[in-house]
């Protein structure tokens, strides 16, 4: 079997579960060394990484830290360079979601929004990029969401912030492109995980009946398509936002 | 090799400058110390001194001068 990311090093955010966790398992079976991260230190998680670092002869390293804690942060960029691998990839995938209506959004939670959707990412990103400088190569993969371009009714914070990641992502693609450095987005659509479960199910009948393709996306779609934009594959493609929807905007249009 | 040689290779290797154009060498006197230089440049620093900038220092960092004092202000790098 061919894989997409043999020998290279990346890290993930949002390991713990979800699409972050599928990402781990994908990028390992793909011969990708991951740095996991997970806000908390679970024996779950330290396990899922110990088979996984066994099962697939690759190297997953946990790492732990919150996202809300920039002294946090930055140790853990201490931790992962004192390793001396060289970074190929980051993917800013750990994220916080809230629905409410805009009238009915508390400014504590609209905070911890940008603070985890983008403040963190954003902080963390100039860190690892330099890490990629040294290097003159890498990729910067940034999973926003469909709520940061379509605007959805109560989504006005998470969107918002959603959308200023992706504003972030294209604006570094052109910085970080004379150094080497690629950075793309990836907006999924509904996807089946526990993040969804907390959305009123309504939502996603929508959505699923909205798709082309009359389903729910899956996090082996994000996945995916977060390693094809990691791997030389995509070694011309930098400053591009991807919508893994299903078509459901291309519906919409209609 | 001491902390300022060190120093010195950075600037040397990261904007292709010789040794004798060092003194008084300011941000964007040279065309390959633009941002991308500079960004460069902090790269190779931190990896040379094993140190972490933070961003405002990274700011700061106006000249081959300044650069010195940042780093033996903020990082206990003797020169």
């Amino acid at each position: 079997m061919m894989k997409m990311l043999e020998g290279k090093n990346v890290i993930v955010t949002g390991t713990a579960r979800g699409i972050g966790h599928k990402m781990v398992e994908i990028f390992a079976q793909n011969g990708a060394n991951v740095f996991a991260h997970a806000r908390k230190e679970t024996q779950e998680h330290k396990q899922f990484c110990e088979q996984l670092t066994v099962k697939e002869s690759v190297q997953i390293i946990p790492v732990y830290f919150d996202l809300q804690d920039e002294d946090a942060i930055k140790d853990a960029v201490k931790s992962i360079r004192s390793t001396k691998l060289s970074i190929d990839g980051l993917v800013n995938n750990a994220g916080v979601t809230y629905n409410a209506l805009f009238q009915m959004t508390n400014m504590d939670e609209l905070r911890k929004q940008f603070e985890v959707n983008f403040f963190a990412p954003y902080l963390f990103t100039q860190y690892i990029s330099k890490l990629m400088i040294r290097n003159k190569k890498g990729s910067i993969v940034n999973v926003s969401s469909s709520a940061a371009l379509d605007g959805n009714s109560g989504k006005s914070a998470y969107g918002a912030s959603k959308a200023a990641l992706l504003t972030m992502t294209l604006s570094i693609a052109e910085e970080l492109g004379a150094s080497g450095i690629r950075a793309n987005v990836i907006c999924p659509g509904v996807t089946e995980t526990d993040m969804v479960s907390t959305m009123p199910e309504y939502i996603s009948e929508v959505q699923k009946e909205a798709a082309f393709l009359k389903k729910l996306g899956k996090t082996d779609d994000i996945a995916n398509t977060a390693m094809y934009l990691l791997s030389d594959y995509s070694s011309y493609i930098t400053g591009q936002v991807f919508r893994v929807d299903g078509g459901v905007t291309q519906y919409s249009k209609r | 090799m001491t902390n300022l040689e060190i120093y010195n290779n950075a600037f040397i290797e990261c904007l292709g400058v010789t040794e004798d154009q060092l003194a008084g060498l300011k941000y964007q006197d040279v065309e390959s110390w633009d941002s991308v230089g500079h960004m460069g440049l902090m790269a190779e620093l931190e990896d040379a001194f094993d140190i972490m900038m933070d961003t405002d220092d990274i700011i700061d960092f106006s000249s081959y001068e300044k650069g010195k004092e940042i780093l033996s202000s903020n990082y206990e790098i003797e020169f």
